[in-house]
């Protein structure tokens, strides 16, 4: 696969899905994909925590989509997409990730003004694919720390 | 920043901790031609390198710095306190600097004619220089008045001229000399380090640190998984062995001498003595002790803060330390060994001690205790809250003029890397501080304890005891005040904290089933971690947790056990607080009074070997195991034991069954294992009179009213020399 990311014919997106909605990330912000992980629970860590999985000798906090999306959890895992965060890597859990997609700047428009306030918050715009939407996702919004602090303010 | 610019700042730091270390030590040796050299040399690379990297304020300081050294190391000039003083503010310039080069990259402003001014006028003794305004130097008036005119043309001299004024009094000629003579020395010298050494970035050792426990998990797992296959068992046997080799190389690497943190100490004591008018010798032992840099690093405070104490309230002022019959020079001592897996460093003072009326009285205005309770401790028991917090705040340092300023502060920086503070002090003879630190702090042993299916690693360092209760005795013997549980230890209640509870892992907190509870003993708390269950103890890596889950505050990080699962470590202290779990005061004190009450009983772990019964003196028990027979090996006729990598001689009779206990005892430095069948009780035992010789018996007590001999630990043989290498 080529390394141009962001010609003018496409950026390449990691499709992953969480429940019935597709996702995607940019491929070139993904610093590995976990499949299947064991993740260890951590008591009274906030509810879209998934807990720690083992990552290049390091403990890695997995943030769940799910959770953050307030749907239930999953019994059979899931994949983990590593990032890299504020505070060192992070991961994401997701239900499944499936094939890279290019999509094209100008299928890009923002979040629907009718998105409740926390996906809004969460998201960062939709693609319009052929046969559907991938809702775009930004690693940096995502990040544990970045959480916290939304968290904070909420409540 | 450039890598020449880099290497040149640590460099050059080092070279002026080195000058600092000698500088003090001049005083004391004003002569030593070989201090003068040092200090001659780390001045003068600076100045070298300066000019080439093109930092002009350091380059001039230095130089007027090497030309007075120039003059000390000729013989020309006498080193006094006047010209140490110089040079220490000269240091201090450098270093100002140099931190403005690391903040800034640059020098950053600022007028140094001052300082170049008063070294060079130390550095002309000949010549009567009158007072600059603005340069602090107290000559003696006798100079003053000596060649009037020559202090005119010395006064003249503008700063940047100061190199022809310093060629008059020494010739241009003669410099040069000396500084190739100086250069020669150091490439003697450097070549003799350098090629031996190498410098290693700290993160590279954290990173190395970090794959070594890797690799030990990932050995703990093969071992738990080879089969009856020979040679696999030979191959991971070899593994074993290099994997420990390996560690503990990597372990070494890290590791600095403490001499790296006291080296700072004798200018700070100098300056504090000058500053408190009080006269102070400092005397340093065991420096070459060493320590992970870490530990070392986070042992800095507290320990500067117990020098100063020491200083400050400790030692008293020369007349009262002459009126009390002492020598006018008070002794601060700083000693630094290794005891087993704990480096021990004490700071010894002769001060006046801690006066306990004031220690009772600064705690009862501050309301920190009752006065009931204040009538009733002891000495020694007063002593111990001068580590309550609160008990020392600005206020406290004018009002009080006894020792516990900030010792809250100190207890809690070194229980935090897992180590221990500990207080004695005598009334007129003064207080030793000890503080006992861990070796290392990127492995713990831990012991693996078990709440809802989870497992969580717990600090040995806070664990005081484990009680097992069955379900039964459970329901029987936990008693509950207002829905706070409690359990009586050896009469005493003890508060308890559920784990699951704590963690929300569960709603009810009753069971029907087996539990254990660790007793803990966190920051002077006492206190009782209820858990489901316990697994083996083991050495365990620690690995930082991320932020969101630092902030829950009860986990201190997490780690991989042996079989591949992961847990959280806890945080004893943390848990105490988060459950209100007070100051164990009484609890810590009253153990202390029974230890002098038993007055010359020591107590002794009873065991069951065979038909007979044997002791070994509590104090020197580490642990006791239950381990399978089949673990004991052979070692040229030894029976030897190996546990977590290491190797340790066993004590061992004959003995029935499948398995047996193994009491890990200390033997000086090392440890050695005695085998027995199981383990009886814990007594006091009284030395036994030999019949008709007055003399205690040897290894032989009464116990229990029964005569018991006692294990000579002593007596136990050492590891066969290069064993190892055959084992093979």
């Amino acid at each position: 696969m080529s390394a141009a990311i962001a010609t003018e014919d496409g950026i390449e997106m990691c499709s992953v899905r969480v429940g019935e909605t597709l996702f995607g990330v940019p491929v070139m912000r993904i610093l590995e994909i976990l499949g299947q992980p064991a993740t260890h629970p951590v008591p009274l860590a906030p509810e879209w925590i998934d807990g720690l999985a083992h990552y290049r000798g390091e403990v890695l906090t997995t943030v769940s989509l799910r959770r953050l999306l307030e749907m239930p959890r999953l019994e059979t895992g899931g994949d983990v997409l590593v990032f890299e965060g504020q505070d060192g890597y992070f991961g994401l859990l997701v239900d499944q990730v499936s094939d890279v997609l290019v999509v094209s700047p100008a299928d890009f428009e923002g979040n629907p003004s009718t998105l409740d306030d926390r996906r809004r918050a969460l998201f960062a715009g939709t693609y319009k694919l052929k046969d559907g939407l991938l809702v775009l996702l930004d690693p940096e919004r995502l990040d544990p720390i970045r959480l916290t602090g939304m968290e904070q303010e909420a409540g | 920043m450039d890598d020449l610019t880099r290497e040149f700042l640590i460099e050059s730091q080092e070279g002026l901790d080195r000058m600092e270390r000698c500088l003090t030590d001049l005083e004391q040796h004003p002569q030593d031609g070989e201090l003068l050299a040092e200090i001659f040399r780390s001045v003068h690379t600076i100045k070298g390198t300066t000019g080439f990297l093109g930092f002009s304020r350091l380059e001039r300081l230095a130089h007027s710095g090497e030309n007075l050294l120039g003059l000390l190391r000729e013989g020309r000039l006498a080193a006094n306190a006047e010209i140490i003083s110089a040079l220490l503010s000269l240091l201090d310039a450098l270093r100002a600097i140099l931190g403005n080069i690391e903040k800034e990259g640059s020098e950053g402003e600022g007028d140094d004619s001052a300082m170049v001014l008063r070294l060079q006028a130390l550095s002309e003794p000949q010549r009567a220089v009158q007072e600059e305004p603005g340069v602090q130097r107290s000559r003696k008036k006798r100079r003053q008045t000596t060649k009037k005119s020559a202090a005119m043309s010395a006064m003249a001299i503008s700063p940047s001229s100061q190199v022809q004024a310093a060629g008059q009094e020494t010739p241009q000629c003669s410099m040069e000399l000396y500084q190739a003579e100086a250069q020669v020395v150091q490439a003697r010298t450097g070549a003799s380090t350098a090629e031996s050494t190498l410098r290693v970035d700290v993160d590279l050792l954290n990173r190395m640190m970090n794959l070594v426990g890797e690799l030990v998990l990932t050995r703990n797992q093969i071992l738990q998984r080879v089969g009856a296959d020979s040679d696999l068992t030979l191959l991971s046997r070899r593994l074993d062995m290099v994997t420990a080799d390996l560690r503990e190389a990597v372990m070494k690497a890290r590791m600095q001498p403490v001499s790296h943190v006291f080296s700072k100490f004798p200018r700070m004591v100098r300056d504090l003595a000058q500053q408190l008018n009080k006269r102070v010798r400092l005397v340093m032992e065991g420096q070459e002790t060493e320590l992970d840099k870490s530990l070392l690093e986070a042992i800095k405070d507290p320990l500067t803060h117990s020098v100063r104490n020491a200083i400050d309230h400790g030692i008293e002022a020369p007349h009262m330390r002459t009126a009390a019959g002492k020598d006018a020079e008070g002794t601060v001592k700083l000693r630094a060994y290794q005891e087993g897996s704990y480096v021990i460093i004490e700071v010894m003072d002769d001060g006046g001690g801690m006066k306990v009326e004031r220690i009772r009285d600064k705690a009862l205005e501050r309301k920190l205790i009752t006065r009931e309770r204040a009538a009733q401790l002891t000495d020694r028991e007063l002593m111990q809250l001068i580590f309550l917090p609160g008990f020392s705040t600005a206020e406290a340092i004018t009002n009080v003029s006894g020792r516990g300023v900030g010792m809250d502060v100190v207890r809690t920086n070194v229980e935090k890397i897992g180590g221990k503070v500990e207080i004695d002090s005598r009334s007129g003879k003064g207080t030793t501080l000890r503080l006992r630190i861990p070796l290392t702090l990127a492995i713990v042993p831990a012991l693996i304890v078990r709440s809802r299916g989870q497992s969580f690693a717990l600090p040995q360092g806070a664990l005081s005891e484990l009680v097992h209760l069955t379900a039964d005795q459970a329901k029987a013997q936990l008693e509950w005040l207002e829905g706070v549980a409690l359990y009586r230890l050896r009469g005493k209640l003890l508060p308890l904290v559920f784990l699951d509870a704590l963690l929300k892992q569960c709603r009810e907190p009753m069971r029907e089933s087996d539990v254990y509870i660790a007793v803990l003993n966190a920051e002077g708390r006492r206190y009782g971690l209820v858990v489901d269950g316990l697994a083996d103890p083991e050495e365990i890596v620690v690995k930082p947790l991320s932020l969101v889950l630092k902030q829950i505050g009860l986990f201190s990080g997490a780690t991989v056990l042996g079989n591949g699962e992961m847990a959280l470590i806890l945080d004893p202290g943390a848990i105490a607080t988060r459950a209100n779990i007070g100051m164990a005061l009484e609890e810590d004190v009253h153990e202390v009074v029974e230890a002098e009450a038993r007055n010359g009983a020591t107590e002794y772990l009873l065991m069951q070997s065979g038909q007979e019964q044997m002791a070994v003196p509590l104090d020197k028990v580490l642990r006791i195991e239950r381990i399978p027979r089949a673990k004991v090996e052979w070692l040229r006729g030894v029976p030897v034991l190996r546990f977590e990598g290491s190797l340790m001689p066993l004590h061992s009779t004959s003995l029935p069954g499948e398995e047996m206990t193994v009491v890990v005892c200390r033997d000086g430095a090392r440890h050695v294992g005695v085998a027995v069948c199981h383990v009886l009780d814990v007594a006091d035992g009284r030395p036994l009179e030999e019949a008709g010789t007055h003399a205690a018996a040897k290894n032989v007590t009464l116990l229990q009213e029964k005569v018991t001999s006692i294990i000579p630990l002593e007596a136990v043989p050492a590891l066969p020399a290069g064993g190892l290498e055959w084992n093979q």
